[in-house]
């Protein structure tokens, strides 16, 4: 059986897994934007 | 080289070893030397898991990719953040929690001793083999600025990195690995500064250059099973290729297993997930301004100062006929690209077919230049590894180019000593201790590591000196990998199935294996495509056995 402390910092671990994954996100959409940027204004 | 750069150079050297053997402590028990006492924390994990995955070849053979090929390179990592989220949630804890030392370890855990032998077998060959070529990166600049035999500047990266990661284990590997990439990305963004500041045309000119000629094309949404750079490849073939290379290849899962939870192994792989993209951009981006640069200073015929001079004292007259015909058609071309930085929209796209022409001519008398070298020297040229340290050495100020040959050498060291290491703790782990002695103490097994990892060390050094020769440095490191990869891969997914058995397991593994050596030899499938093709066939052969096969037991947890 699960001990109540053990269940308390896995889902604090789950809360911020779940955070990092968002700014993950985040950044890798930003850096994929200015690529694609870069490629959109001066690629020909 | 200045004194002040070689002072630089040589203060890292001492400094990256005595920290190293600083850092042995704690190191007295086969748990301390293999896991570090499971102590590390998420950062230190995290920089060291990216520090072993940027080598010597990411900053001479992906630069010198930037220049010649632009940023379309970068596409292989799209599913980086992917694999890593996947293995967040599936491979670390699962290997974290089952107390291994190797991830092939677990293997006998859930499956049997064949199966486990045989993907740390593989992992040691296709690991042993790819430490050399990793290891002739730097061995190219050093041979190249110093004027040395391949085989001593091989020696001289090899010594000290064999002696910090024989003392101190993955400890002193990880810590070490944290200062490397530190030194790694100052390096980097030295040189973009330096860029910067000493190209003649304003970032929005040189950008305009650069888009020019399509080096700015970052992304490829067409689909081929025979293009290796594409959106397409990148994101599936690049996902399977970075679920292996992180979830299964020793030299990564070492990293984690010596953190401190799951929770902080998890952190430390999405360090990578955010973070790869970005800098492998800026490492492209030095390559593409490099090449903006060598539109407004003359480059050299041949980058390669070996084949230069092999091609002087052999065909001294024509070459230099050529050199001249180069230096001819650089005036022109030089000023073919002052003219689209300066060209309003509407004579734009005139001044850029001029360029485009110009460009052409140059590349065709260095295409001369090249093929001649390779008459001369009998080797292929592979310039493209050439291009950075000959621009490091002539244009950067003195100091920073000190700077930017120890980034080079602390790059190569970081995924040297964590492969020499990893490749030890298998040797041992899964054959010495497993088949040989299984019942000798702590103070014999590390006796054994530290005589396994310097055996290792002089067997990269032999390949080092040979690898420099098969191909673009890159490339051949990941072929090296793609070739074992995919398989190795369906099997720790097999054993994430309840249903699958040992003999699907082995039988699937090398089905798996024969079918990508023949994907390899006989079709013109890119090697991204490779890993896909090798994890569904063990994992399609690996069930169809499991079920055929009733009379094995249920695995063991």
């Amino acid at each position: 059986m699960t001990e109540p402390h053990d269940a308390a910092t896995s889902t604090a671990e789950d809360t911020r897994f779940q955070k990092t994954l968002t700014r993950v996100l985040i950044v890798q959409v930003v850096a994929l934007a200015l690529l694609g940027a870069l490629q959109a204004l001066y690629n020909r | 080289m200045h004194p002040i750069n070689w002072a630089i150079v040589v203060a890292y050297l001492t400094y990256v070893v005595v920290d190293g053997i600083r850092k042995s402590k704690g190191t007295d028990t086969i748990a301390g030397y293999f896991a570090a006492n499971k102590s590390l924390s998420w950062w230190v994990v995290g920089l060291s898991v990216m520090a072993t995955q940027l080598s010597a070849v990411t900053m001479i053979g992906t630069t010198g990719q930037g220049a010649t090929d632009g940023l379309r390179f970068v596409q292989i990592y799209f599913g980086l953040p992917l694999a890593m989220v996947i293995l967040g949630v599936t491979i670390v804890p699962m290997l974290h929690g089952s107390g291994v030392f190797t991830a092939y370890e677990y293997l006998e855990q859930r499956f049997d001793a064949k199966t486990r032998s045989f993907t740390a077998f593989l992992f040691l060959i296709s690991r042993g083999m790819s430490v050399g070529t990793i290891m002739a990166a730097p061995g190219v600049v050093f041979s190249a600025v110093f004027g040395i035999p391949l085989v001593w500047a091989v020696t001289l990266i090899g010594v000290p990195t064999v002696i910090y990661t024989m003392v101190g284990g993955v400890q002193a590997v990880a810590w070490a690995d944290v200062k490397q990439m530190v030194l790694i990305v100052v390096a980097l963004f030295a040189i973009m500064a330096v860029l910067l500041v000493q190209m003649p045309v304003s970032p929005h000119d040189a950008l305009t250059i650069a888009g020019s000629t399509g080096r700015l094309q970052t992304f490829d949404f067409s689909f081929s099973f025979n293009e290796t750079y594409t959106f397409w490849s990148g994101l599936l073939g690049g996902t399977f290729l970075m679920l292996s290379y992180f979830g299964t290849d020793q030299s990564q899962v070492q990293r984690y297993l010596a953190a401190r939870s799951v929770g902080e192994a998890r952190s430390s792989l999405l360090m990578s997930a955010y973070w790869k993209i970005p800098l492998q951009a800026l490492v492209l981006l030095v390559g593409v301004g490099v090449f903006v640069y060598y539109q407004f200073v003359t480059p050299p015929l041949l980058f390669n100062p070996a084949h230069e001079e092999a091609v002087v004292a052999e065909r001294g007259a024509a070459y230099q006929a050529l050199q001249d015909e180069y230096a001819s058609a650089f005036t022109l071309r030089e000023s073919a690209a002052l003219e689209v930085a300066s060209a309003a929209d509407g004579g734009a796209d005139a001044a850029m077919e001029t360029f485009l022409a110009r460009e052409s001519d140059m590349q065709a008398i260095r295409g001369e230049a090249l093929a001649m070298a390779e008459e001369v020297t009998g080797e292929a040229s592979r310039d493209v590894n050439y291009i950075i340290p000959r621009f490091v050495l002539s244009e950067l100020p003195i100091g920073l180019a000190g700077l930017f040959i120890a980034g080079v050498i602390a790059a190569a060291m970081s995924s040297i000593s964590s492969e020499l290491n990893s490749l030890a703790t298998t040797s041992v782990i899964d054959f010495y201790r497993r088949w040989v002695r299984p019942d000798a103490d702590d103070a014999h097994y590390l006796r054994v590591s530290r005589g396994a990892t310097a055996l290792w060390g002089v067997f990269a050094c032999i390949v080092a000196v040979y690898a420099a020769t098969l191909g673009s440095l890159i490339e051949v490191v990941n072929r090296f990998g793609s070739f074992f990869y995919g398989s190795i891969l369906g099997v720790f997914l097999l054993a994430m199935i309840p249903r699958a058995r040992a003999n699907g397991a082995f039988t699937g593994l090398i089905v798996g294996m024969a079918v990508v050596g023949w994907v390899n030899f006989q079709t013109g499938v890119a090697y991204l495509w490779q890993n896909v093709i090798g994890a569904a066939v063990v994992l399609a052969v690996g069930m169809a056995v499991s079920v055929g096969d009733r009379r094995q037991p249920e695995p063991r947890s």
